[in-house]
């Protein structure tokens, strides 16, 4: 038997548990391939995370992964996908299912059982595994996602963290070898992304299971064995996550962002091989190097932003005592102030739950105070009601989809005039103007639904804009974009707030915080925990992570350094020496 | 919102095999049926009921009181206008047609709250294992307990999509009912466009969990008839026999009353 055994171990070495060969996909009625020629090995064990641009071909690489490609989409496939050994091409799903456990980034959907433990015994049921081992494995599992206790729960109760957790150990009961997890974190607020950081930090240390995951966080990519960039449906990058790290001006181009201190290494012109990458290695570089922080030049950025605080105009929102209890008793808000002066661009922050969206659900009359006031120009909002203050307050839901229902663009972004009996002519210019200021100017004739996500995006501002609210709330505006979206999306907020609109953004993107808002309210337990221009708040470290938020690298080696500086623009500037 | 209608509770009730409680279902629906007279319906609500109160469920009824209402109200007018009978009561309304108009009203209120105590008491799980149980194809036992769970979901969705569009004006309290039935496109749309995309996850996360990779499978859930089923089911034939036998000696319609 010895033989045998040997035999085994040396096949295992020999066959890679995912070995993909110049694999190209077309979507049916797509012209162009999703993936275009793609070869990758991932060895039993690895940690492999795959970056890339929106469109780039990611979650095309994870559906081909299990056999979803080619046999649930339709399109055509050339080249070929081996799991350990067995062409995709050979199977069903259902055959792979088993070896490759695939998570999706869409917790809601992929959940669909009344209680934790039924959602996770699903998959063994299906493969017959006999009940005393699927009790075993509930156990089990959930212990591994750290949701024990949770079995009689209904999925619906939990939080999304918590939801994307139950996904994972739905898949982890049939034991596959191979883990997918598809952008696990996208949708999460910081304490949800979190958890599942820390699960991906047990898999990877176990060295049965190989774990590839799609991220967007750069930050939290520095664990992995390797990273992939895809770019347009190719390989732009493989190799070793701290070679790829460093190559900054790649992870720009693919619209993957590149970390913080990196940057500012590089800017600083340090080469790749000495290029520090976390805050740890920035200061013990930063300090071997002799640079120092100008206080004085530190200075000129404090006294920027209160010269900004200086310009404000009157207060437009004010919230005293506030508090909220919804219909089922739940309290949402407690002895909530605020005030918003015009001109500010304010960014609210918070874990799900913490309230932020139902503070600003105040602002445009969805919803009215339980008890104490808000008011918008000096007017009880309860008394104006949703029509009126929706003139004033323009709100853009987290997900464009919600909204979008029209053929055309131009008929989707008119909606609001003409909901609002404006003449034809003034309509048409709303638009045009709206349109342009969202950079889809002379796309009107288009059809919404065949845009990017980030045109979406625009769109359904272009929609709000095009009433010409005073006040802009937007709940999430950069989640699910990717990092060129996102800049370019926080651009036109920028660039809408510095020609007149106030701005309200619900955000957990902290890096957004730190390089566009000027002010944050960081929300917690129904409670405003802190408020204060970004720097003050970022300045406090411990009570955002007490609110499960944490800086961007940048942010805390300026910290540490002694002073906060909040973008890599910001550190450059205020270095002497170098 | 809770996308679900089963209510956790430990009653005996819930503990019931949903075989059992299926039967019971279909007991009340032909007990609902067999009486159009308004005293004996009451009697069958009344039974209804009790089960909803012994499983510590009927507050999932205020939920739907609105519509149980709204139906009571509208066959009460609609029999009472269109059905005619002999002793003449006010204007042109006859007794006979009123006392056979509350009947249907609680026949159909009777079947609602019975399929709502049903849905309250029984997991979709049970429902399909049950099912599958009685014979059924699981496929089919599954895609019923997925359109049971989809109703609620879409309803929670709706209600994000007409916050959305509130925002941007849409004004869904005025103008007449055609004006209305139209300004509900912008939240139709969006409904259908999201329902199909998670649709389309939902049924990629069921092929991933290897759904119907094998022709059986095992389940989870253990069903098992107790000595409580035996005694339900004996006690509840008992019930309908009764009321068979009674309807068949003339008991319980409503005499004098033509369409």
């Amino acid at each position: 038997m010895e033989y045998a055994s040997w035999g085994e171990e040396d096949l295992r070495i020999v066959v890679p548990a995912v070995s993909i060969k110049d694999l190209a996909y077309t979507y049916r009625g797509q012209k162009e391939p999703a993936l275009d020629g793609v070869s990758l090995d991932v060895a039993e064990g690895e940690f492999v995370v795959v970056m890339g641009h929106s469109g780039a071909g990611k979650s095309t690489l994870c559906t081909s992964l299990n056999g979803l490609i080619p046999h649930f989409f339709r399109g055509r496939m050339q080249g070929e996908v081996r799991i350990e050994g067995r062409s995709t091409r050979e199977g069903k799903v259902g055959e792979f299912a088993k070896d490759v456990g695939l998570v999706f980034q869409d917790f809601e959907a992929q959940l669909f059982s009344t209680n934790v433990a039924l959602e996770v015994a699903f998959g063994p049921e299906n493969f017959q595994v006999e009940r005393e081992e699927m009790v075993r494995r509930v156990e089990s599992v959930l212990s591994q996602v750290r949701l024990e206790g949770f079995e009689d729960r209904q999925p619906a109760t939990l939080s999304g963290g918590q939801k994307q957790r139950l996904a994972i150990a739905s898949v982890l009961a049939m034991e596959p070898r191979i883990l997918c997890l598809d952008e696990p974190t996208t949708d999460l607020d910081p304490v949800g992304k979190l958890g599942i950081f820390e699960i991906a930090e047990d898999l990877k240390n176990r060295d049965d299971v190989t774990l590839i995951v799609v991220e967007h966080e750069t930050e939290e990519t520095l664990d992995a064995d390797r990273i992939v960039v895809l770019r347009d449906g190719r390989i732009a990058a493989d190799q070793p996550a701290r070679e790829v790290l460093r190559e900054v001006e790649l992870l720009e181009e693919s619209s993957v962002m590149p970390l913080g201190i990196a940057r500012f290494f590089r800017e600083k012109g340090v080469g790749n091989e000495q290029l520090p990458l976390t805050p740890e290695e920035g200061i013990k570089e930063f300090e071997a190097r002799g640079w120092r922080v100008s206080p004085e030049r530190h200075r000129e950025l404090v006294e920027a932003d209160e010269g900004r605080e200086a310009s404000y105009g009157e207060p437009l929102i004010e919230v005293e005592g506030l508090s909220h209890r919804y219909p089922n008793g739940v309290v949402a808000l407690e002895g909530v102030d605020l005030e918003v002066r015009r001109g500010e661009f304010l960014a609210v922050l918070g874990q799900n739950g913490s309230g932020k969206t139902t503070l600003v659900k105040h602002f445009n009359g969805l919803l009215e105070p339980t008890e104490g006031s808000v008011r918008v120009d000096g007017e009880e909002t309860a008394k104006q009601g949703i029509q009126v203050l929706g003139q004033r307050v323009g709100y853009v839901f987290q997900n464009p989809d919600h909204q979008i229902f029209s053929d055309t663009v131009f008929d989707e972004v008119s909606f609001g005039p003409k909901v609002r009996e404006l003449r034809e002519d003034e309509v048409r210019e709303r638009v045009e103007e709206a349109l342009a200021a969202v950079g889809l100017g002379g796309r009107g004739d288009e059809d919404p639904f065949g845009l990017t996500k980030g045109e979406r995006q625009r769109v359904a501002v272009a929609s709000v804009l095009a009433v010409r609210p005073e006040v802009l709330i937007l709940d999430e505006p950069t989640t699910g974009l990717d990092y060129a979206e996102q800049r370019s999306m926080m651009d036109l907020v920028r660039h809408l707030n510095e020609a007149g609109s106030t701005i309200i953004a619900v955000t957990h993107t902290m890096w957004v915080v730190a390089e566009y808002a000027h002010r944050a309210a960081v929300m917690k337990d129904c409670r405003m925990a802190l408020s204060g221009t970004v720097r003050e708040v970022f300045v406090r470290d411990e009570e955002l992570r007490d609110a499960y938020l944490r800086p961007p690298h940048i942010v805390s080696m300026g910290n540490s350094l002694g002073h906060t500086v909040l973008s890599v623009e910001e550190l450059l500037r205020v270095t002497e020496g170098g | 919102m809770d996308p679900f209608l089963y209510l956790d509770r430990d009653t005996w009730v819930h503990r019931l095999d949903p075989r059992t409680k299926m039967f019971l279902l279909i007991g009340a629906f032909v007990l609902a049926f067999l009486f159009v007279n308004p005293l004996y319906g009451i009697g069958v609500l009344a039974i209804v009921l009790a089960f909803g109160a012994a499983a510590k469920s009927l507050v999932n009824l205020e939920r739907i009181w609105f519509i149980l209402l709204m139906i009571a109200v509208m066959t009460v007018i609609l029999w009472t206008v269109f059905g005619s009978g002999e002793t003449p009561l006010f204007w042109f309304v006859e007794r006979e047609a009123l006392l056979y108009a509350i009947g249907a009203a609680l026949r159909i209120d009777i079947m609602i709250v019975a399929g709502m105590i049903f849905l309250s008491t029984t997991r979709n799980e049970e429902i399909a294992t049950g099912l599958v149980k009685l014979g059924i194809p699981y496929r089919f036992a599954f895609a019923v307990s997925t359109a049971l769970r989809l109703v609620p979901t879409i309803a929670a969705t709706g209600s994000t999509i007409g916050q959305a569009q509130r925002s941007r004006g849409l004004d869904l309290e005025s103008g007449n009912i055609i004006q209305r039935v139209r300004k509900n496109t912008p939240l139709l749309i969006p409904v259908f466009v999201s329902t199909i995309r998670s649709t389309n996850v939902f049924s990629m996360a069921l092929e991933s969990k290897g759904f119907g990779a094998a022709r059986e499978r095992t389940y989870f859930l253990r069903l098992a008839m107790g000595r409580r089923d035996a005694v339900v089911l004996l006690v509840f034939a008992l019930v309908l026999v009764t009321a068979v036998a009674l309807r068949l000696m003339g008991y319980g319609g409503v005499e004098g009353f033509s369409r």
